[in-house]
């Protein structure tokens, strides 16, 4: 038996991220790639050379229940040994609903894939990015993928197949969207990344980080507490675990004491600076160049050497 | 109102460390509620205050997790259970199938309510797994959730939008830790948790004929490794913004 890998997600970018990475794991195997997609093919989705699209009366995009219940379906005539799912907020869902209506196990948040005939293999980062784990599922399984990792595939050619699954009900009803004012602050893609923490005093002195941000060419992040607790950022500011993980060329964090849940989304950042009055904070150890200092001082001066913009 | 919390006995990651070969020491290793659990719990003791009723606490976990379910019944909770299982080789499918027939046993509850993810390996499967064993309508990342006649209108925070959503009673959802600020238990209320029922299950108990073998397994964990330059800058504000600039322009990584 070929092994065959299915990709999905919601999301076109993320879809053909999974798209690559299931055409790099079929290859290995000499398998075969499919890239599923619900209601319609997505034109700036590619497909893997194959392409298989679910209909049902129903809109199914909108709901990872019905997602997940139309691939149960299409998977029941398919047999996938690997089905890959980016590791999104709805990715998650999809995935771990398929996996249950499967009966198989599913791999979380997982990267540098690779399989055999027997099992599907990744590492993941855990215990808030501390350490990191060799995993592995045995075949059939489900996986959501770490987005941002793998390449964009740009392949639109292959076989389109469509198939009907039949009647859905729908149960969670989506009665509103506001989309998040994304255009002001794209942390996902920033090369140089400002972030203010506990140790800015009070709201209004948010301008001061990011005017330096700006000086810098870079866009303004915050820590946890900021976003959450004191609420002074909107939440799409906020890095971290539960925020956003970013790799930017530059790092710098301001008055951050650097909590495992904060580093865990700056890690992957090629220069990381900090400021911090603290000598002991925890932010100088993951760092490579600590400014050990008042953030009130050090700022204007750093901003004072910098060429007006 | 009949809510059920579900919550995990976690390793408390900032205690953990890493032996002579990288790989964490488990073993005796410190263990707390889910820090993001606290917010499961204080949503679901918000409810009730609202529309009455009763919250339950439901754990799966290693004999000890009994302080994990005495931390949130502390919180005001009213009552346990605990399906005693080790979690060495359980996976989320299995540990989600037996979260599932323990609410099944102990219900019906009218919403459950878990975290985004747990605080140690923020695997983030068990809640949507958990609506689907229990055949129910499942709403992850909630920020805001407001119980109305049959129903709950729930705000949804995803990577790139809100989304209000509607859904019938019974559901399950996720909540994610800005949704609120979980309390301090009070002395009195610590002092008391240790006197409300907690009714202790037996994994095997729960054992139906659909139960799921655990698939995914752990192969290896080791310690990241951080190659941080780590080069403290120190000296006159002037002077140390100055040297980090020249560091930052010779790394290439801001322009000269």
């Amino acid at each position: 038996m070929t092994l065959s890998v299915w990709a999905y997600s919601e999301s076109d970018g993320v879809a053909n991220e999974m798209a690559s990475a299931a055409v790099e794991l079929s290859k290995s195997v000499s398998g075969s790639a499919t890239v599923v997609e619900v209601d319609q093919a997505r034109e700036g989705v590619s497909s893997a050379g194959h392409k298989l699209v679910l209909k049902s009366a129903v809109r199914l995009g909108e709901s990872p229940e019905l997602t997940a219940e139309a691939m149960f379906r299409a998977a029941k005539a398919a047999n996938p040994s690997v089905v890959l799912v980016g590791a999104t907020r709805r990715g998650r869902e999809t995935a771990s609903r398929l996996a249950v209506k499967m009966k198989v196990g599913c791999l979380s948040e997982v990267f540098r894939l690779s399989v055999s005939a027997e099992q599907l293999r990744g590492e993941r980062n855990t215990y808030a990015g501390k350490f990191l784990s060799t995993v592995a599922c045995k075949l059939p399984c489900v996986a959501t993928v770490k987005t941002g990792v793998s390449p964009r595939l740009a392949d639109n050619t292959g076989a389109v197949e469509v198939l009907e699954v039949g009647d859905l009900v729908p149960r969670v009803k989506l009665v509103g969207k506001t989309g998040k004012k994304t255009g002001t602050v794209d942390l996902k893609s920033a090369k140089v990344i400002v972030s203010a923490g506990r140790g800015v005093k009070k709201k209004e002195d948010l301008v001061m980080i990011e005017d330096l941000a700006r000086s810098l060419g870079g866009v303004l992040g915050c820590s946890r507490p900021l976003s959450s607790d004191l609420g002074w950022l909107p939440e799409e500011h906020h890095i971290g675990l539960t925020g956003i993980e970013v790799r930017p060329n530059l790092y710098l964090a301001v008055g951050i004491s650097g909590q495992l849940q904060h580093i865990a989304g700056i890690k992957d950042s090629k220069i990381i600076a900090a400021i911090n009055t603290d000598k002991d904070a925890p932010i100088f150890q993951a760092a490579d160049y600590g400014i050990v200092g008042d953030l009130y001082q050090v700022v204007p001066a750093i901003k004072r050497l910098l060429p007006p913009r | 109102m009949r809510l059920a919390v579900c919550v995990k006995h976690a390793v408390d990651e900032s205690e953990l460390r890493a032996d002579g070969s990288g790989r964490p020491i488990l073993q005796g290793a410190a263990a707390k509620v889910s820090t993001f659990d606290k917010n499961a719990v204080e949503e679901a003791l918000r409810a009730k205050s609202k529309s009455g009723g009763e919250v339950v606490i439901v754990c799966v976990g290693p004999p000890e997790a009994k302080k994990t379910i005495r931390e949130a019944l502390a919180m005001g909770a009213d009552r346990a259970i605990h399906v005693v299982s080790d979690p060495a080789g359980r996976d989320s499918l299995a540990t989600s199938y037996l979260l599932s027939k323990a609410l099944a046993k102990a219900g019906p509850f009218d919403v459950v309510l878990c975290s985004e993810g747990s605080s140690d390996t923020y695997e983030c499967q068990v809640p949507p797994m958990l609506g689907e064993w229990l055949s129910l309508p499942y709403v992850g990342y909630a920020s805001k959730i407001e119980v109305q006649g049959a129903g709950a209108k729930i705000e949804q925070s995803l990577e790139d939008s809100s989304q209000t959503l509607e859904v019938p009673l019974p559901f399950v959802a996720a909540v994610v830790s800005e949704i609120n600020e979980p309390r301090y238990p009070t002395l009195i209320q610590i002092m008391q948790a240790s006197k409300k029922p907690m009714e202790e299950l037996a994994a095997q108990q729960l054992m139906g004929a659909d139960a799921p073998q655990s698939a995914g397994t752990v192969v290896d964990t080791r310690v990241q490794s951080m190659n941080r330059k780590r080069v403290v800058i120190e000296g006159a504000p002037e002077e140390s913004a100055q040297k980090l600039l020249d560091a930052l322009k010779s790394e290439g990584v801001i322009g000269s």
